[in-house]
């Protein structure tokens, strides 16, 4: 099985679509916003105002070679190259001196950009883009709590107030109100409680979609998908959540999927070892998921962009923006705090029938002891892999290939 | 040297007459542990040390301060700890505190102390007041069940005003470098904060009182004002003032920026209010605050040129530097990704090189 799944190919066609019309509408003299991923896109959703998300751009960005151009944009004017580089290539394409060359014609300049002050340096990356003529930033704090939910995937859709906790929730819910005002007066549009409850519902539809999507897939043998497909499958509808074309493209992902499940169709004939990609998308280098099928018959059934839309965004409830606030609040704790982190992994590791676990470990803060710590004490091989998934200095790609294959033949297909 | 500042060759050591609770970032509120009757100790890393133990579960790709202290926590190189109490000053500390509490969960015999974290967010928004206020009663909370007893408001307006006096001194001593020439070397007033956060209030503000008391001497070289990464031990201003250069201020808050603000209610709110609005520090504020102080501090202090010192995985101060270059107007350098405690070579020749014609080395 080697045919790209028609979900990821509608899903980037109606990208390049969407995105040719959100130029367009900039060029008129719409708002627009640039978003943090883990920001409260909703708000923009059922106002109206279009977003482009930030990591998204990066992606795209680093899959067509351009970071280094961009980082090196950045330098010039005195800015690390090295830094959260993630978050920060998008700002270096606003500083491209020829946009005209830029993927799918560039990144239109936004009148707004919103995300929350995460980190030490991702809150700075963006005070540069409210620096900029005509750009505001608009920060949102990030939270942390003391004490830790057990089993937070369980709590997440319902018992959200119990797995957040009150404070949290409160500061966040304080926040978005202060930003639909904002919102309200600077672009003039309105925002409407009706319309922002039927956007919570498409979310949450969607996410249901993904949830029994993620179920097919952990349960299925063989493989029936590249993970390469499943990601622009499930996130490209995510950065579209609160419409009916992203509700429909999850519904029609899953049904995909479910037909090729039940043609026992495999993405890897002779399937020997189901893997785990733990970490952000390695971005410059999208073949490596599939460089391990044919020498070692070994695929990736796993990542975080389908796992994270099946456990982390449903949330339910009679009041939509403390919902909106139950999603995001809390995270960054469920794919990088420990144990929020690590015991999902270890969870969706056992779900998905994992044989072994590469994990992404970037130099920067988040590390990565606590959740390879936790797979390897439930009996899963893991391999740390030291690497940037948008920036390619410094990573050898043929000796990740050889650590790869030598930790496969060495911890996991041993096991046969 | 004057007695005083021959004192802290000898840092004194807790006496076991109270609690001793040890704490990371200045975003902490000593006055709640102070209160609380307990002896408030802030953790210091090592950097001659090896940070073995912190590498491992924080890995190196974390500001090594935080690592340092983390391995010496698991060491027990701080003595018996009645309580930890971490802040979010910056990520490391984030992160310290992750790992301290999930050490504790996986490995409940790990020779760590009970640990608690005291969220205080930065933005200034009234939002912000109000959680900060609601993780402050959670502190007070904590902190009774650690000493047994109830803090009384009387307790806390008490510990508010020692601690707004040991501020007040600070802050006098802190204009003695501001004279010209300076009459405080940056390495004697940088050992002095540090020692004030090792010892109770009463004790730290008699230390500060006994050196404001002596004949003060003159101390010659380029004036210059220090901006970046925090600095927990004296390594980096010794190296600095050895070649020449007098740290006339600095906006890190294990210097200047810790005494900047007092509490100005004996309240748990004016308390929040105080911490919310402490700083403003590299790793919460936004640049152009940053900016602003870093111009205005310099200036104050009649510094002639601007050193910004940036540790390895110290995230922040290299996104603040261009505009604080802008601001300040004088002769800048950023020394990039230095290692913990020391500087490269170049880095000291960098700013050594600040001595020759103004505006050589920007």
């Amino acid at each position: 099985m080697s045919a790209r799944l028609a979900s990821a190919t509608a899903a980037t066609a109606y990208q390049r679509d969407w995105f040719a019309r959100l130029r367009t509408q900039a060029a008129d003299g719409a708002p627009l916003a640039l978003v943090n991923a883990d920001a409260p896109q909703e708000i923009f959703r059922a106002m109206g105002i279009p977003y482009v998300v930030n990591q998204w751009w990066a992606s795209i960005v680093t899959a067509k070679r351009r970071t280094q151009d961009y980082l090196g944009h950045l330098r010039e004017r005195g800015y690390p190259d090295h830094i959260e580089q993630y978050s920060s290539v998008s700002l270096g394409s606003l500083f491209d001196p020829d946009p005209g060359s830029a993927p799918w014609g560039g990144l239109p300049r936004p009148s707004l950009v919103l995300a929350e002050t995460t980190g030490d340096a991702s809150r700075k990356i963006f005070d540069v883009w409210g620096e900029q003529p005509g750009i505001t930033f608009y920060p949102l704090e990030s939270a942390a709590e003391n004490d830790v939910p057990v089993r937070w995937w369980e709590l997440m859709p319902r018992r959200w107030e119990e797995a957040v906790g009150g404070d949290r929730l409160d500061l966040l819910t304080g926040e978005l109100e202060g930003l639909i005002r904002f919102l309200e007066q600077t672009t003039g549009l309105v925002f409407s409680e009706t319309r922002f409850r039927e956007v919570m519902e498409l979310v949450n539809e969607q996410q249901e979609w993904n949830r029994r999507t993620r179920d097919l897939i952990a349960r299925a043998r063989p493989c029936p998908l590249a993970v390469t497909d499943s990601i622009p499958s499930v996130m490209i509808p995510q950065w579209h959540r609160g419409t009916t074309w992203a509700r429909d493209a999850a519904k029609a992902f899953h049904d995909e999927v479910a037909e090729r499940v039940g043609e026992g169709a495999a993405v890897c004939p002779g399937e020997r070892a189901r893997l785990m990609w733990i970490g952000r998308g390695l971005w410059f280098d999208l073949d490596f998921y599939r460089r391990f099928q044919e020498s070692h018959g070994a695929v990736f059934v796993w990542s975080m962009y389908l796992a994270i839309a099946a456990d982390g965004y449903l949330r339910y409830g009679d009041d939509p923006l403390r919902a909106l606030a139950a999603r995001f609040a809390a995270f960054s704790d469920q794919l990088y705090t420990p144990p929020w982190s690590a015991e999902w992994y270890v969870k969706e590791a056992r779900h998905h029938g994992v044989d072994g676990v590469v994990h992404l470990v970037s130099e920067d803060a988040r590390g990565g002891y606590f959740t390879t710590r936790a797979l390897e004490a439930a009996g899963i091989p893991v391999l740390e892999l030291r690497a940037d998934n948008v920036d390619s200095r410094g990573a050898d790609a043929e000796a990740i290939t050889r650590t790869v294959g030598e930790w496969l033949d060495r911890r996991v297909l041993a096991r046969d | 040297m004057s007695a005083a500042l021959a004192r802290l060759a000898t840092p004194a050591e807790p006496d076991g007459s109270r609690p001793v609770v040890g704490y990371v970032g200045a975003d902490v509120p000593v006055e709640l542990l102070t209160a609380a009757g307990m002896h408030p100790l802030r953790l210091t890393g090592s950097p001659g040390e090896p940070s073995t133990a912190g590498d491992r579960y924080l890995g190196t790709g974390l500001d090594p301060v935080a690592r340092s202290v983390l391995t010496r926590l698991l060491d027990g190189a701080y003595g018996h700890l009645d309580g930890l109490v971490v802040s979010r000053d910056c990520e490391a500390s984030s992160r310290l505190f992750y790992a301290v509490r999930e050490l504790k969960r996986i490995d409940p015999a790990a020779p760590l102390p009970p640990v608690q974290l005291v969220d205080v967010l930065h933005l200034p928004h009234r939002t912000t007041t109000r959680y900060v206020h609601a993780k402050l009663a959670g502190l007070r909370a904590t902190l009774e069940t650690w000493a047994g007893r109830p803090i009384t408001d009387d307790d806390l307006a008490e510990a508010i005003g020692q601690h707004n006096r040991l501020r007040h001194l600070l802050r006098e001593i802190g204009e003695l470098r501001g004279r010209t020439p300076a009459l405080l070397s940056g390495t004697q007033a940088l050992s002095l904060v540090a020692a004030t956060t090792r010892l109770p209030v009463r004790d730290a503000c008699s230390l500060a009182e006994r050196l404001l008391a002596e004949q003060p001497s003159e101390v010659d070289g380029l004036r210059v004002f220090l901006t970046g990464s925090g600095h927990d031990e004296p390594g980096v201003y010794a190296a600095l003032e050895e070649a020449g250069l007098v740290i006339v201020g600095e906006d890190h808050d294990w210097g200047d920026l810790l005494s900047l603000r007092d509490v100005e209610a004996p309240t748990m709110l004016a308390l929040a209010e105080r911490y919310q609005h402490n700083g403003p520090s590299a790793p919460r504020a936004s640049i152009r605050r940053r900016a602003e102080h870093t111009s205005s501090a310099a200036r104050a202090r009649g510094a002639g040129a601007l050193i910004s010192y940036a540790r390895v995985h110290d995230d922040a101060p290299p996104w603040d530097f261009p505009a604080q270059r802008a601001l300040c107007g004088l002769p800048s350098v950023l020394l990039d990704r230095q290692p913990y405690g020391g500087l490269t070579d170049d880095a000291l020749a960098a700013a050594a090189g600040l001595r020759g014609p103004v505006g050589a080395v920007r």
